[in-house]
């Protein structure tokens, strides 16, 4: 009898209590998402791939000031800036940049470069799908930084950016 | 100026702190005595104060008798005051903070603030005491003037009008120091803008200093514009070799690649000047022309080789029928192994640095090249600068000797046949005839003779010389005169043997010093001449024979060490004529060029920032310049060539650093004695005064 009784409140009891948590559960609304064929919306101020972004009249806004790139506090950022002309105009003003890289595997996502830039070119953003096969693949250039259309950057996050990362087969 | 003869000093308070400071002394100048700062924009203490910013301004009163201070009622500009008996001097009251903000919150009116676009941004003195001292806002919301942005000044400097204060800092460097007085102040007020008078082109052999004083971005270089940003950089000591002077500079490079060269303080020589040649002469670092591996040729094309298969090509070509002609910017390291590969490699002794049209032997050369140190002309009394274009050939001297006669009373003569900068502020001219500088030079002989009453017979008279030369005989005795009063100093450059009988030219300079007490000097022209003066880098055949033996057949192989004929020799039919009809030619050089189409084999070389090494300048200062950016290629460094080649000919153990061969140097040639690097000296060595049997 003791013997029973105990089974009961060692065994039993939990088993069910543990059943009935399950069982009360199964009709809430489920939080784990089917990775990566279902995206969670990220946190607005989320801070991961960077975007160069434009103005509203297609313009960079990234002038090739390497101010980014002296607050970087992980040295990832290559700028290198060079004259506009009125043919060939990229950004307003004289200078723009004509190679903008990051290093992804170094940076550390702190946002400073963010924080530095005068215009608002460089942002963090929802992207976080990094993962890739080569090394090379992680310095980011400013093809693949730079937003096709003004505001591609605050769109929500839907996957792997395309065009951007070439996956091998 | 900055300094003022210690004769007397005057005892004044500054921020409560006694200090005794020579009499006349500005105030700028005494507080940093103490460590303290004053901010300042437009004074600097090379050029004259003219209290045009406004950002210096200290409180100033005086002890009274009872022992108070009575404050004068306004701030006074701290560039522009000298300090006097009593004075109290306060740099730190909430009055000076007060005006500081409100003259950079004048300042900043006009001022762009376009920080991130500036070239200037990050090193620059309006950031920094705006920074320190400055307002953080500003009150004026009207528009801002505007003037075309990047506007060329020349080839070499931008003017960007909206970013200039107006200090005037670069009018007065043209108009004090450089001498050539192309800038000046346009218009008035707001308007006001520094330019050239008609708008020409800045035309100065020394405009890049200005981009360097501007103490905004106003003015800026048009070869650095854009290239990075004062934190991308990372920078070296470097040296200049562009002429013989032996500048200081700081070598900026980025991602391993030169992007700019400014001036770096050496007293002795540049102060922290550079010319224009050094400042903007260094394309060919990132040129894409620069060699980066051995060559052979087969056919007419040329097939890269490693230098294993170079060096036994050479091996097996160069004997004793072959000879070397160097360039001017191998280090000392690398002449000094090239005569030990020549000598006991290839048993020829055919080697020879230079490229004038005269090549005295050796019982004609001057015994000393160099009595005048840089520094010291600028303290002579008299200088006498004789067939040379000082502004050409040695930018540095020349403003050492204008600097002289601006500041010191130094009284210049200039005897030349063309016209040159310095007869601008020449005290007395004697232009002659082209190709008389040698009657000249013996008409001036016999004024010293005459003035001090010795024999002067077998001289031209007075008359002939007139007939020859065109300069009168007031004139010639006139510098004789300035000559006898002492303190003197005749300045000669090598140049001069590309005109006529220079040898006898010298020789009446040389007796004339003698004669007069005067400092001589027969500067050499190159980066590393002196050095391969001294190191006697010029014994067996001359240039001239070394090219006529090679086109006569004479000799089988010529090795061109940094140096192009074609465009050095005074005879390019000669040069042709070497380079085609010797059989076997090897051209190590820095670039493509085109006497490199004649090779059979070519060596790539590696600039001079790119390694170790030791250069000696005019006035025979040994001085050091370390390795700043990699070579592009697979270049080696002249030294490592020649000594890697005399082991595989000669086996015996190579030297493994500059610093190994300097040693060596130091302990076979007296004159480097104390030229070994544990013992150079950051401004560098001067060579010990050792007359060698040689020169005489
Ligand atoms: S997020 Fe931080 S580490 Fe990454 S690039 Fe920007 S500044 Fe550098
Ligand atoms: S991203 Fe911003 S801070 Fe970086 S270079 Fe461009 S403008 Fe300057
Ligand atoms: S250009 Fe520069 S140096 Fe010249 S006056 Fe303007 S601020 Fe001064
Ligand atoms: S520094 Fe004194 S007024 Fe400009």
């Amino acid at each position: 009898m003791k013997g029973q009784a105990q089974m009961y409140r060692d065994v039993v009891k939990p088993l069910l209590a543990g059943f009935g948590i399950t069982a009360k559960r199964l009709g809430r609304k489920k939080v784990t998402i089917q990775y990566p064929e279902e995206l969670r919306e990220q946190y607005p101020r989320t801070r991961w791939r960077h975007f160069l972004t434009r103005y509203d009249s297609g313009l960079e806004r990234c002038i090739g000031c390497s101010l980014c790139a002296g607050a970087c506090p992980a040295r990832c950022i290559y700028v290198e800036a060079a004259e506009n002309t009125d043919q060939e105009r990229y950004s307003p003003g004289e200078r723009y940049a004509v190679r903008y890289e990051i290093n992804m595997l170094r940076c550390i996502f702190c946002g400073y470069c963010q924080d530095a830039c005068p215009t608002g070119a460089i942002v963090l953003r929802k992207d976080f799908e990094l993962a890739n096969y080569e090394r090379s693949q992680f310095l980011f250039t400013k093809e693949m930084l730079l937003e096709e259309y003004p505001g591609q950057n605050l769109e929500p996050h839907k996957g792997k950016m395309q065009g951007t990362i070439a996956l091998k087969n | 100026m900055a300094t003022v003869a210690a004769t007397d000093t005057v005892n004044i308070v500054i921020n409560d702190v006694d200090l005794q400071v020579p009499k006349g002394e500005l105030v700028v100048e005494a507080v940093k005595r103490l460590g303290h700062e004053i901010p300042i924009f437009c004074y600097h203490p090379r050029m004259k104060p003219v209290g045009m910013c406004r950002m210096c301004l200290v409180e100033v009163g005086f002890k009274q008798p009872d022992g108070s201070v009575r404050k004068m009622p306004k701030p006074q500009a701290g560039c522009t005051l000298p300090v006097s008996e009593g004075m109290v001097i306060y740099t730190d009251t909430e009055m000076v903070h007060r005006d500081r903000k409100g003259v950079l919150e004048f300042l900043l009116i006009n001022h762009p603030l376009d920080c991130p676009v500036c070239d200037r941004g990050g090193e620059c003195p309006l950031q920094n005491n705006t920074i320190f001292y400055g307002p953080s806002t500003s009150r004026y919301i009207d528009i801002k003037r505007h003037a075309p942005k990047a506007f060329p000044l020349s080839e070499y400097v931008t003017l960007d009008l909206e970013r200039c204060i107006q200090c005037g800092r670069c009018v007065r460097f043209t108009e004090e120091i450089s001498g050539d007085a192309q800038l000046a102040f346009r218009f008035r007020g707001a308007a006001m803008q520094p330019s050239t008078f008609k708008l020409t082109d800045f035309d100065s052999k020394f405009s890049g200093n200005v981009i360097e004083i501007c103490p905004v971005g106003a003015l800026t270089s048009s070869k650095y514009r854009f290239r990075a940003r004062p934190w991308d950089l990372e920078t070296s000591e470097g040296l200049c070799l562009e002429c013989g002077n032996g500048c200081n500079v700081w070598l900026d490079h980025r991602a391993a690649k030169l992007v700019r060269v400014n001036g770096r303080t050496n007293e002795a020589i540049n102060e922290e000047w550079t010319c224009d040649k050094g400042k903007f002469g260094h394309d060919y670092y990132n040129s894409s022309k620069r060699l980066t591996q051995p060559l052979r040729r087969e056919g007419d094309r040329f097939v890269p080789v490693s230098w294993g298969e170079a060096y036994a090509e050479i091996a097996a070509h160069l004997g004793a029928k072959s000879a070397a002609l160097v360039g001017s910017t191998v280090s000392n390291e690398g002449l000094f192994c090239l005569q030990k590969l020549f000598k006991d490699g290839f048993g020829s002794e055919n080697i020879d640095h230079r490229w004038t049209r005269t090549l005295p032997a050796a019982g004609e050369r001057v015994a000393k090249r160099h009595e005048s140190s840089i520094a010291s002309l600028e303290h002579k009394k008299t200088v006498l600068v004789f067939g040379a274009d000082l502004a050409n050939s040695q930018p540095i001297v020349h403003l050492r000797v204008r600097k002289g006669w601006f500041l010191n009373e130094t009284r210049v003569v200039v005897a030349h046949s063309q016209t040159t900068d310095a007869d601008s502020f020449a005290n007395l001219l004697l232009s002659c005839k082209p190709g008389s500088l040698d009657d000249l030079a013996m008409g001036l002989e016999r004024a010293v003779a005459e003035a001090q009453k010795t024999d002067v017979q077998g001289f031209a008279s007075f008359k002939d010389t007139e007939k020859t030369t065109s300069v009168k005989e007031s004139a010639l005795r006139e510098v004789a005169a300035m000559l006898l009063e002492g303190n003197a100093s005749i300045v000669c450059t090598a140049s001069i043997y590309n005109e006529n009988k220079p040898v006898e030219t010298l020789a009446a300079l040389a007796k004339i010093a003698a004669a007069t007490g005067a400092e001589f000097n027969v500067y050499a022209e190159g980066g590393n001449d002196e050095g391969a003066m001294a190191l006697g880098v010029m014994t067996g055949r001359n240039t001239h024979e070394i090219l006529q033996d090679c086109a006569m057949g004479d000799l089988n192989a010529l090795w061109l060490v940094g140096a192009d004929p074609l465009t050095l020799h005074p005879s390019r039919r000669l040069a042709e004529d070497a380079l085609e009809a010797v059989p076997f030619l090897v051209y190590q050089g820095l670039l493509e060029c085109e006497a490199m189409g004649y090779a059979s084999i070519v060596l790539p070389m590696e600039a001079p920032g790119e390694h170790d090494g030791t250069y000696t300048n005019i006035e025979g200062r040994v001085q050091r310049m370390q390795q700043a950016v990699k070579n592009p290629g697979d270049g080696k460094p002249a030294w490592r060539v020649f000594s890697e080649l005399l082991v595989r000919i000669k086996p015996g153990r190579p030297s493994f650093s500059a610093k190994e061969i300097m040693d060596e140097i130091a302990a076979t040639h007296p004159a480097f004695a104390e030229a070994t690097y544990d013992k150079l000296e950051k401004e560098g060595t001067p060579l010990k005064p050792v007359i060698e049997n040689f020169y005489m």
